[in-house]
Parts: C-alpha cells; sequence; structure tokens
C-alpha cells in the first residue's frame, strides 16, 4: 500500500437534510500523531456542527493510514463507512467516513511514499474515559493547522489575510478595517504565568489598568500550568519544586512561601509552624529543600489576579499573528472565543494595536517519543497502554487499584516526573493493590559519585539519577552563575548548559524510602536499557511484550511483559509548532538560540532574547516585543521555564521599559518600591 | 543565598552601615545609661573589628561556595560562620592582639555578656534582613548576586 505523505490535508463537509454537501474546512496534519475531532475549540479537527459532540472521535495519523476511533462508550448518532456503522476505520486516499449523518470527513489528494522520518511527535489530546474535560488542553490547536493558518498568517483568504501580508502595515489601513478593536500601550499575549507575572510588575511599577490589556485562552493564569500538573501526577496537595522564593503573586519574593506557611500555621496554632521555616534555613544542609504546595500557589495567584485588576485587562481569544505597524508598533490579530464575541455583536476576529508587547504563550507542543508512536498507531486495540506522563491518564492508576489482580507497570525516563508517577503507583501498591510490580527503565547505569562535574562542584547521585533541588543549580536563577552564563559565547553556554541542566530529580525522604522498600520487598525492579521491540503480547501474561536491549555483558536481551509503560522522557518545545510563533520566526527572520555544543550540527531551541528579554529583530521605532518562558529556552538565562525566571526576566523587561520611557513605568527606587510592598501586605490596589 | 564575592562586601558594607551603626549607638546609648556624652565608644570598634574580620573571610566562604553543586550559602550557614565571625573577634580582644581592644573587656564574664548583647543587637536584625527584608527595599538585589543596583 502507499504511504501517506505528510501533511495530510483531511477535508471535512457537512451534508445538509437534502444530501446536499457543504465545504467546511480543510485540516492539515501536520506529522503522524493523535488528534481529537470534535466540537470543542480545543478539539484539534474542531467541527461545529450541531450533533457532533466534544471530542467525538480520535484521530491516529501515521504514515500507513488516518485511523478513526469512536471515543470510549461511543457516540449517539454513529460513524459510518462504506454505508455501514462502525466504531473505528482506517481512511486512505479516496474513502470517506461520515459522522452522525452530518459531516463528512475524507483525505484530499494522494499519498507517496513518505518522503522524511519525523522524529518527534505532537502531543496528544486524548478525550476518553477517565480523562477529565478539565485536562483537555488547548495544546492541540498548535499542531494542527486550521483552514489555512498559515496561509492565513502570511496573508491568505482567511483572517486576517491580505492585510498581514507583508512585513508592516499601516495604522491607517488597519483603522478602517471592520476587525479594528482599539490601541492600547501595553500588550500581553498568551495570558499564562509568564504573562501574568509581567503584567503584574506593570501594576505595580505604576501603570494603570485602563493601559494594560491580556489576549489569552484561559481566562485564569495558572489554568495552562495546572492542567501539566495534574496529568503529571501534582495534584493540588502535592508539593511543587521551586523553592520559597519563587512567588509569582509577589514582585518581591518575601514574604515566601515558607515564611506564609509557617505564619499560617502558627495563627491557627497549628502544628509543625516551625517546619517550613527550619526547611529554609537548614536547606538542603539540615532539611530537605523546602518547596511549596501546588494549591497554596494557586491561591495565592487567585489572590493576586484580582488584586491588581487582571479580569479587567483580560481579552479571552486565540492569538493569529502580530505584525509590525508603520507607526512604529504593532498590530495583533486574535479570534474572540465564541462566549467573548457574543458581548461583540458576535464579532470574532479582532486587531488590536499596542507599542510594548510581551509574548508569554508557553510550550508550543508536547513531544511523544516515536517509537511508542509508532506502536500506537500501529496497535489501536492496545494504544492505551502505552502513556505520555504529560497527558492526562488517571484511569490508568484507577485502573492498576480497582484491579487487584498483578499488574506491570515500566516506567521509562529518570526526572522528576518519573519520581512522580512512581510515588503515585507506590500509593496504589499500598492502598489498593499489592500485585502491583513497577520496572523502572533508564537507559544506562549511573554510579554513585559519577554526576556531572562543573569546576569545582560535583552533583551528587541515588538511585542512578543525579540529585538537583531544583531544575538548575540555584545560582543559575540570581547567583553568580546567573552573570557567567550571561557573558558566555553561545557555543560555550550550550556546552555549560548540557552539564547543568540535564535530567535529574529532588531528594525527598518519602521518594527514598519507597525505593529502598519497594527494592527490598522485590515489587520494584531497575533495568538498564532501551527498548529494541515492543508489540502486543501474545502470550496472554500481560498486555505488551517488551524486548530490551541491555547494556550488561552477559544478558544482551531481556524479554519483559509488562501491562503499561509510562513515558516520563519529555516535554519539549519546538516553537515552530505554535503557528503564531513560526509566522513571526519566518516573517522577520528571527534568529534562534542554538543547543549544539562547538562542532555540531545545530539544534535551534528558543527564539533569541537580549538580556533584557527583548527580541531585537522586532523592534520598531518606539516599539518593543519581550518574550518570557520556555520560548526563550537557551539564551542568556538558564531558568526561563520556572517561576523564578518568569520573574527575573519581567524584572528585566519592565525596568528596560523604564529606560526607553514607556508611560506610566517608574523606576521603582526603595522607596516606591517599599510603598508597594505596603499595598501588597494590605491586599489594596497597586 | 547565592551571592559573589562583590555582592558579600556590598551587602555587608550596607547592613553595617543601615544597621550594625545604628543599632550600635542605640545600645551603646541605653548602657549608658541614655547619656550620649557616656557612650562607650568600645562598641564601635568591636563592630569594625566584627566588620573586618568578616570582610577577610568572605572570599573563603566564596572558595568554599564553589565545591557546592548550587554554588549556594544556606542560611545556616551564614548563621553558624556569623557566630565563628564573634568569636574571632572574641579571641583577638581575649589575647590583646589589638591595641585598641584591650582584654580587660573580657575580664568577667559580666564583660563578656555586655559585648554578647551588643553582638546579638546587631547580628538578629542583618539576619533578618538576609531572609526577606532587603528585598522589599532593593527588588534587585536578591537576582544580582547580592550586588547593589541595577540589573
Ligand atoms: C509539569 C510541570 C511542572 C512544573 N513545575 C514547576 C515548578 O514546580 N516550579 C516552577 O518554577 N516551574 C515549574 N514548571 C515550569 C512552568 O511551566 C512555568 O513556570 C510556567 O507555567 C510557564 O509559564 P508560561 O507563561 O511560559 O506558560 P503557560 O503558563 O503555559 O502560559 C501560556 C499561555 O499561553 C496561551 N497561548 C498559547 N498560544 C496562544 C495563542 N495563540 N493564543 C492565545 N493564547 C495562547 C496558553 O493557552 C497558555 O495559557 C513546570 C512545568 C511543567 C510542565
Amino acid at each position: 500500500m502507499d504511504k501517506l505523505t505528510f501533511p495530510i490535508v483531511l477535508t471535512l463537509e457537512e451534508i445538509g437534510a437534502s444530501g446536499a454537501r457543504r465545504f467546511i474546512s480543510h485540516v492539515e496534519l501536520p506529522v503522524e500523531g493523535t488528534y481529537t475531532v470534535g466540537a470543542a475549540t480545543d478539539d484539534s479537527v474542531p467541527v461545529s456542527v450541531a450533533g457532533i459532540s466534544r471530542g467525538h472521535l480520535i484521530l491516529e495519523a501515521s504514515a500507513d493510514a488516518i485511523v478513526l476511533r469512536e471515543r470510549d462508550g461511543g457516540t449517539t448518532n454513529g460513524t459510518f463507512f462504506n454505508g455501514e456503522r462502525v466504531t473505528a476505520a482506517a481512511l486512505v486516499p479516496g474513502s470517506e467516513v461520515v459522522l452522525a449523518n452530518v459531516v463528512a470527513l475524507s483525505i484530499r489528494g494522494a499519498g507517496q511514499d513518505t518522503a522524511t522520518k519525523i522524529q518527534e511527535q505532537p502531543k496528544q489530546e486524548r478525550q476518553e474515559s477517565g480523562s477529565r474535560p478539565s485536562s483537555g488542553s488547548s495544546i492541540s490547536d498548535y499542531i494542527i493547522v486550521r483552514p489555512g493558518a498559515e496561509e492565513r498568517a502570511r496573508g491568505g483568504d482567511e483572517f486576517p489575510g491580505g492585510l498581514f501580508a507583508g512585513e508592516i502595515v499601516s495604522t491607517a489601513a488597519l483603522r478602517q478595517h471592520e476587525a479594528y478593536a482599539g490601541e492600547v500601550d501595553f500588550l500581553a499575549l498568551g495570558g499564562g504565568i509568564g504573562n501574568f507575572v509581567w503584567v503584574d510588575h506593570l501594576r505595580v511599577y505604576g501603570v494603570p489598568i485602563s493601559n494594560i490589556r491580556v489576549i489569552g485562552i484561559d481566562r485564569i493564569c495558572y489554568k495552562n500550568y495546572e492542567r501539566y500538573c495534574l496529568n503529571s501526577q501534582i495534584p493540588r496537595h502535592e508539593r511543587l519544586r521551586s523553592n520559597a522564593i519563587s512567588v509569582p503573586d509577589n514582585v518581591w519574593g518575601f514574604p515566601g512561601y515558607a515564611s506564609r506557611e509557617s505564619f499560617n500555621a502558627l495563627f491557627r496554632g497549628g502544628k509543625g509552624s516551625a517546619g517550613a521555616i527550619f526547611e529554609v534555613f537548614g536547606e538542603p544542609t539540615l532539611a530537605q529543600s523546602y518547596t511549596p504546595m501546588a494549591g497554596e500557589v494557586f491561591k495565592s495567584l487567585d489572590k493576586e489576579m484580582a488584586r491588581i485588576g487582571w479580569f479587567d485587562m483580560f481579552i479571552n481569544g486565540r492569538i493569529l499573528s502580530m505584525r509590525k505597524t508603520d507607526d512604529g508598533r504593532y498590530a495583533v490579530a486574535y479570534r474572540l472565543t465564541r462566549e467573548a464575541a457574543a458581548a461583540n455583536n458576535g464579532q470574532r476576529e479582532q486587531i488590536v494595536i499596542g507599542r510594548y508587547i510581551h509574548i508569554g504563550t508557553g510550550y508550543p507542543a508536547t513531544r511523544f517519543v516515536e517509537d511508542l508512536q509508532n506502536f500506537r498507531s500501529a496497535n489501536p486495540s492496545h494504544r492505551d497502554y502505552v502513556i505520555n506522563a504529560y497527558d492526562p491518564h488517571d484511569a490508568v492508576y484507577d485502573a492498576i487499584g480497582r484491579s487487584g489482580k498483578p499488574v506491570t507497570v515500566m516506567i521509562r525516563g529518570r526526572g522528576i516526573v518519573a519520581s512522580r508517577v512512581h510515588q503515585r503507583l507506590v500509593a496504589e501498591h499500598d492502598r489498593r493493590n499489592a500485585n502491583l510490580r513497577i520496572i523502572h527503565l533508564m537507559r544506562s547505569e549511573k554510579p554513585y559519585g559519577d554526576g556531572a562535574k562543573f569546576r569545582r562542584a560535583k552533583r551528587p547521585v541515588f538511585n542512578d539519577v543525579e540529585i538537583q533541588p531544583f531544575n538548575w543549580p540555584k545560582a543559575c536563577w540570581g547567583g553568580s552563575l546567573r552573570a557567567d552564563i550571561e557573558r558566555m559565547a553561545p557555543e560555550e553556554r550550550a556546552e555549560t548548559f548540557e552539564i547543568l541542566g540535564g535530567t535529574t530529580t529532588a531528594e525527598r525522604s518519602d521518594w527514598t524510602e519507597m525505593i529502598e522498600r519497594g527494592t527490598r520487598e522485590g515489587w520494584y525492579v531497575k533495568y538498564y536499557g532501551s527498548i529494541e521491540r515492543l508489540v502486543p503480547d501474545e502470550s496472554g501474561k500481560a498486555n505488551l511484550e517488551v524486548r530490551v536491549k541491555t547494556r550488561s555483558a552477559t544478558t544482551e536481551y531481556r524479554e519483559i511483559h509488562a501491562d503499561y509503560i509510562i513515558d516520563c522522557t519529555g516535554l519539549i518545545g519546538d516553537v515552530t509548532r505554535s503557528p503564531f510563533l513560526k509566522d513571526l520566526v519566518e516573517t522577520y527572520h528571527l534568529p534562534r538560540n542554538n543547543a549544539a555544543p562547538h562542532g555540531e550540527p545545530a539544534r535551534l531551541t528558543g527564539i533569541s532574547v537580549t538580556p533584557d528579554f527583548e527580541i531585537l529583530g522586532l523592534q520598531n521605532g518606539h516599539g518593543h516585543v519581550y518574550a518570557a518562558g520556555q520560548i526563550t529556552g537557551g539564551g542568556p538565562y538558564a531558568a526561563v521555564d520556572s517561576f523564578l525566571g518568569l520573574q527575573y526576566s519581567a524584572l528585566r523587561s519592565v525596568d528596560h521599559l523604564h529606560t526607553v520611557r514607556a508611560p506610566f513605568v517608574s523606576s521603582f527606587g526603595p522607596l516606591k518600591s517599599f510603598g508597594q510592598w505596603v499595598r501588597w501586605c494590605q491586599g489594596v490596589a497597586p | 543565598m547565592t551571592p559573589t564575592l562583590l555582592g558579600r562586601w556590598q551587602t555587608r558594607l550596607l547592613l553595617f552601615l543601615v544597621l550594625g551603626l545604628p543599632l550600635t549607638f542605640l545600645y551603646a546609648w541605653i548602657y549608658a545609661g541614655f547619656d550620649v556624652f557616656d557612650i562607650d565608644t568600645n562598641f564601635f570598634l568591636v563592630l569594625v573589628v566584627l566588620f573586618v574580620v568578616g570582610f577577610i573571610l568572605d572570599p573563603v566562604y566564596i572558595w568554599l561556595q564553589g565545591f557546592r553543586w548550587d554554588h549556594d550559602w544556606p542560611f545556616a550557614f551564614q548563621f553558624f560562620f556569623s557566630f565563628i565571625e564573634f568569636g574571632i573577634v572574641l579571641a583577638l580582644i581575649y589575647f590583646d592582639v589589638l591595641w585598641f581592644l584591650p582584654s580587660f573587656l573580657l575580664s568577667d564574664f559580666d564583660g563578656f555578656l555586655v559585648i554578647l548583647g551588643h553582638f546579638l543587637t546587631v547580628f538578629i536584625p542583618s539576619f533578618l534582613a538576609l531572609l526577606g527584608f532587603i528585598q522589599i527595599f532593593l527588588v534587585r538585589w536578591r537576582f544580582k548576586a547580592a550586588e547593589l543596583g541595577r540589573l
């Protein structure tokens, strides 16, 4: 059979009562992967036709076929293939399925041989049993390119169309346009935690609410982050991996979460009041490092959002593209959500003009490793046994706990998420299913004393994993290493990042205990090697049969029967997976950072920014564009994707705004700072 | 904390000027029975010696920090070494090393208590300042490895 070539273009048509067809859209699947078809805006293939529900179908695209499957529990109005009702169907060029008698879906154009092998897989969005609707992240929309999103960004027929065809648009023309929505000084794009911290700084430095607007999909700034946390097993009562003074709700970093926790306990006469303070005092020499509870961080953000008037600045929509204007500013095209549009006479397409922009769009997409993705595509019946730890997968723990029968779970990877998944499995083992066995697969052994070396220091190792309290050495945030890294040339920086970053986990006494106990009692086993073959288990012993190529001299291969594999190896952000960023990078030829050490082929990472987090290539007269978060990875600052990193970046860019004389931005000297801190303590508006 | 040498020196000087001197004055004034003309200047000399000892030890701390993977200086270390510094000052007085601070200041236990009281009066607020109060006034300090000024 002919292989399909990516991108694959799907055609969607609405079937009227008379059988007449009306074209809805072409949808481009850029790479192999799993997508959802449904009515929600965050479904990868959105179809707003009555009869189609949210997460209606799951679509698995591989080079062999496009496999469509109904979600668990089926659909009310059925799916039809060659006139027969089915629950799954494999589409090849020329075939067509009909959803609920109202929508026809087919592949446009015949495919040829796959020319390129795709390394990274997009984020899976799964709407199935057990995955709460709240876990449905909006990320899939970046992967899937909706009707000509890219053409649109570069001036196709769709909004903003020809208006944004060039590099510069005329303000006069924009003002005449029906989508024109107004002008503002400060414009934050994304609406996540990075944007929030920037806007918080602006407000505290003196900028009024009326001069700031934020565009984003989730009104609550931590919504996207909370989804990642829940999926990777950090519920609200669990502790995060950041230190006490990483406080995205407080510009000063004081009081930190530890003082607040202790103070609250003291105040309510609770026990353990001194504990948190002692952890900060003693960390990490006398006590393990203090980290705040997720729920506390979210509560503090709720409070600060209300204090600074976040919701009065917020516009609920999806950002499409941005262009420089001919008067030294920027035009941003966006599409309001349906609800937001209702209050705008149903007009969804909007353009706003701003002079100072902050881009904080977070992770563009997550990756699903290739071997597991291939397995899922080839074995649809077994796809639920192979899981990406960043995707919703609570149902798996539930099934394991409930079954009570022997279950074997393989964890792959050794970072912090592996530790959390492991912790969750141990909880199921202890509470509900003593027959659970955990196999931990790591690529190689990491003997004690073999940790990374940097100058005079060496990183400790425990249970084959390098130990680091946070994802970078502490001095990267505000110590000697921050200044050193800022000064380094790109190649030296890349080499340093390889040593200082890497896969690490935190030292926690409960994690140590679970590893030691599991090893002693025999239900936790470690193997070193890589998966060479993964197939459904025919022997009936388990769901999966895994052949691991070991690193040992005596046994070359090891056959493992496992019921589930939970992959914890990565969350990789590629800025070109976001159509918005891709268009910006291409239109203005923005330089990217390079993660490859000297002499190796380039590995492009984040968008290059100055130490003030400005994207220089976007400078336009008096207009400036800043960025924060993972999309600036690999640049002059290591810890960009962390709360404290976001605080640093906000401080740098807002200080820079003062030097370029942006309106209302004060110099924020000691007295102003103290005065604003008092207001923060009182909980009154800045 | 993750200070650099310059950061240590600058912060030490800041705390000396903003907390050390006024608090020493306050302590000495109370000790003198609220008579400004009766203030014992030895308290100021002790404070200066404490500052100099710390200033000289700072490069040693930085060198030690280099062995720590995080290149940090936990608060527990800060606490511990502050008392070491104080101990060194006491020894310098006790063994008459400094001509301007004679050992008779420590000739009895009461003398020791007076000096300890002075040390704690300065040390406790300074330590609390490091724990967070400096940041309220100087937002950039925590990202600048304890150095002063803008980023
Ligand atoms: C599992 C996990 C655990 C973590 N734990 C910690 C921790 O313990 N401590 C720590 O300091 N850091 C942690 N981090 C890092 C964390 O990601 C960052 O601190 C923070 O959430 C990143 O903020 P951001 O603003 O860059 O992205 P986000 O908070 O994800 O915000 C980006 C927003 O932009 C929106 N958006 C994107 N594109 C568009 C568009 N075209 N139109 C409209 N809106 C758009 C998204 O919907 C999203 O809401 C963790 C990360 C993960 C994944």
